[in-house]
């Protein structure tokens, strides 16, 4: 799966996007668990109530959604648009 | 219609534009978001704008038929730019394109209130020596 990074979040991650193999991340809560790890400077503000927000295939999701490999994922901070 | 462009815009030619498709249209309603000098009572020099273009442009099209669903328009228009753009530009264009006020007028506002909330644009402010994006103010990083 690819995953994209917006605004603040690509500082926490140091970049825009990546690409992912592995088959046991199924669903938004076990990837949540693996960019924890891998990034500890992005753990605080995952596990912050609502405040970050996932997108699978550019429609938003709960943390419950399944994932598929060809999936495309953006995760980012609040809008600030308009 | 929906563009996510770099470039600024006039906004005289692109409502005439969309008038010119259709000779039913008895009102047209508007709204433009601009870059302002002060904000958290700092100077603002310019923004960047980043965006989720797939994204914004897939959910703004689905906020536009929605707006279509719920009033009736004859059709909409949507100009989001992104990149640096400086005080006193224009970001955000929303007019909607109606044959009474009533619907453009409604319209107008419930695009422009999802797009505040829910399209993926970022923010980030230019300062004279700092920038930072804007965020959710309880947020510390």
């Amino acid at each position: 799966m690819i995953i994209s990074y917006f605004a603040w979040l690509k500082e926490k991650t140091g970049k825009s996007t990546e690409t992912l193999n592995n088959h046991s991340i199924n669903d938004i809560s076990k990837l949540v668990e693996y960019l924890s790890k891998k990034y500890p400077k992005l753990k605080k503000y995952l596990q912050e109530k609502d405040l970050i927000r996932f997108a699978v295939n550019s429609e938003y999701v709960t943390k419950n959604k399944k994932l598929k490999n060809e999936d495309e994922i953006g995760i980012f901070p609040p809008v600030s648009g308009g | 219609m929906i563009k996510i462009t770099k470039k600024n815009f006039k906004i005289d030619k692109e409502i005439d534009f969309v008038r010119s498709k259709h000779s039913n249209i008895g009102a047209v309603s508007t709204f433009i978001g601009y870059v302002r000098n002060l904000n958290n009572k700092k100077k603002v020099k310019s923004i960047e704008l980043e965006v989720y273009e797939k994204m914004a442009i897939k959910t703004l099209d689905k906020i536009c038929n929605k707006a279509k669903n719920k009033w009736n328009l004859i059709d909409t228009l949507i100009i989001h730019r992104y990149g640096k753009i400086y005080v006193d530009e224009k970001i955000v264009l929303v007019a909607t394109f109606s044959k009474h006020r009533k619907d453009s007028f409604q319209a107008c506002k419930f695009i422009m209130d999802y797009l505040k909330k829910d399209a993926p644009f970022w923010k980030k402010e230019n300062y004279k020596n700092s920038s930072s994006w804007l965020k959710n103010s309880k947020l510390k990083n």
